[in-house]
């Protein structure tokens, strides 16, 4: 398949847009007018050709653009990648699944050849080759996962199962809604989700533990989770709030469409065959107001979705400020008749 | 705080009780934590090997150091700062053998520091009984530059490194042993809220 690699930035003069293709693709996640939260996960099987689940990881236009910005963030702040020390296994474990991944469902773009131990990986996109001992620390330039974490989009998390619960052990975060892993590394599950309003209450932290405490080999799962983002910003980390705070002030009816973006994370959990533990992939797919009324029945669903959002939701997403105003601005593609069922665009 | 609403990262602490299965026991406390220590007296003198680590109180903190020598004798080892007694405790932890178990008493802030130096030594949390002790306060980690502000009574704080004004949100890193503090005025340069203390 071709894949047209766009140069485009997440940063400064925000130059990031979507094709119309990767409009069409965009995992919108509302199939009803009304959202809470809800485990709402599904085997994380092939889905349609050109889709973003075709591939158990997904790559699209902005791979080399949303690499380089990754790097960028890296550079500025080593935290961004974190491992405890019994995580070895773990980052081995990912290597592989990545490798194999993509040398297998892209093979114009990445190359896996294996020699016994002795692996050679080409990133074409990226203009990245080694040869490398799979096991061995010292014959990849930086830890494993760090080294692939680096030459995947989204972020990564690996979870260690142990003590009845999962450990968020090793990490590399650079496109996060807003939470830290340097603060949140070695945390138990309950711990890290401890800030999400509503959800102890209505149980499903208990029933999501409990359904990835039994994530078995081969069988993935996924899940869509959402929020919005101003500007087409990967690194929307609290680290950074300085940055990207402010400009929650400057949201008026005449720009929404071009800085309200929603934000949409295809959230995946592999198994993993040497140390059991469980890599979570966090896929961010960013998409102008502009862009979504492509398709006047997403915005017309999104419009209901904001509308009547929960308030704690609300404020826990960091909408409060231009709530309002993207309502709105989304109001105009809401002639309030019914929608069918689907989050399909057309 | 939203009612019925519990902070999951938030550490609960309990009342210092002997663990009477333990081969030896370690305890570390500082300033009015001596009276967790003297309570734990009061329940019994175990026939294990005991060592305490006390650091004295100082002008705004309670001293039981002399009550303490004459109770828990030659086992008592008294400190004048914080840093001497962590030093000396983890100078001791490799000595430690399997089934010793922790007792501290302090603050937060120091409560964590010896829970952060125990797992050097893969001591897992659960083998540490903590009692909260004199004070509320707060260690701060400021997720800008990384520092950590101990002993912190305020919703708002300075940070002691980069000076940002900081939001302290009850979320809490066991592995950085403290609060997440935020920028509060990120958004709006100059708008701070009042600066109220809540953690006595």
């Amino acid at each position: 398949m071709g894949l047209a690699f766009k140069e485009e930035t997440f940063r400064d003069d925000y130059t990031y847009r979507n094709s119309l293709d990767a409009i069409r693709r965009f995992p919108f996640p509302f199939p009803e007018d009304k959202y809470m939260y809800s485990v709402n996960i599904e085997p994380h099987v092939k889905g349609k050709p050109g889709s973003v689940l075709e591939f158990p990881l997904d790559i699209d236009e902005h791979y080399v653009s949303e690499c380089r910005d990754k790097a960028i963030t890296l550079a500025r702040d080593p935290g961004r990648y974190a491992s405890l020390p019994h995580m070895m296994d773990a980052q081995w474990d990912v290597l592989e699944l990545i490798m194999e991944s993509l040398s297998r469902d892209y093979p114009e773009q990445f190359k896996l050849t294996k020699d016994g131990n002795r692996w050679t990986w080409q990133n074409l996109p990226l203009g990245i080759e080694n040869t490398f001992t799979f096991g061995d620390r010292s014959s990849l330039p930086m830890e494993p996962f760090e080294y692939v974490g680096r030459q995947i989009q989204g972020d990564w998390v690996i979870l260690d199962q142990r003590e009845g619960t999962l450990f968020a052990d090793a990490g590399i975060v650079t496109s996060q809604a807003d939470w830290s892993l340097a603060f949140d590394v070695g945390m138990s599950w309950h711990q890290w989700h401890a800030p999400v309003p509503r959800a102890t209450e209505i149980g499903v932290m208990d029933r999501a533990l409990k359904f990835m405490m039994n994530l078995q080999l081969g069988e993935p799962v996924r899940r869509l989770n959402w929020t919005m983002t101003l500007n087409p910003r990967l690194d929307t980390s609290p680290e950074n709030y300085p940055l990207w705070g402010p400009d929650r002030n400057h949201i008026t009816l005449d720009n929404a469409g071009d800085r309200v973006h929603l934000r949409v994370e295809l959230q995946t959990l592999f198994r993993l065959p040497r140390s059991n533990g469980i890599v979570f992939s966090i896929r961010c797919y960013l998409i102008s107001l502009n862009e979504l009324a492509t398709y006047p029945r997403w915005a017309k669903r999104f419009h209901r979705i904001l509308k009547d959002l929960h308030p704690d939701l609300l404020e826990y997403k960091g909408l409060t400020k231009f709530h309002a105003t993207a309502v709105e601005w989304l109001s105009r593609y809401d002639d309030g008749a019914p929608l069918d069922i689907g989050t399909h665009p057309e | 705080m939203e009612r019925g609403y519990r902070i999951r990262s938030k550490p609960n602490y309990e009342t210092l009780v002997w663990k009477e299965k333990a081969s030896a026991h370690v305890v570390v406390a500082k300033g009015a934590g001596g009276m967790a220590v003297l309570q734990l007296f009061q329940q019994m003198h175990p026939v294990q090997p005991v060592t305490v680590f006390y650091v004295r109180g100082d002008s705004t903190d309670k001293d039981y150091s002399q009550t303490l020598t004459k109770l828990v004798g030659d086992e008592l080892q008294v400190f004048d700062t914080q840093m001497e007694a962590l030093y000396a405790f983890y100078r001791r932890l490799p000595d430690m053998k399997m089934g010793t178990r922790f007792y501290v008493s302090g603050t937060e802030s120091f409560i964590w520091s010896l829970c952060k130096l125990a797992a050097l030594f893969d001591i897992q949390e659960s083998e540490i009984v903590k009692q909260l002790s004199n004070s509320l306060s707060r260690p701060v980690y400021c997720v800008h530059c990384k520092a950590t502000t101990p002993n912190v009574t305020t919703n708002i704080v300075a940070c002691s490194k980069c000076s940002r004004k900081l939001f302290v949100r009850d979320h809490f890193s066991r592995h950085l042993g403290a609060y997440m503090g935020l920028m509060i005025d990120a958004e709006n340069p100059g708008e701070v809220p009042a600066i109220e203390e809540i953690y006595p």
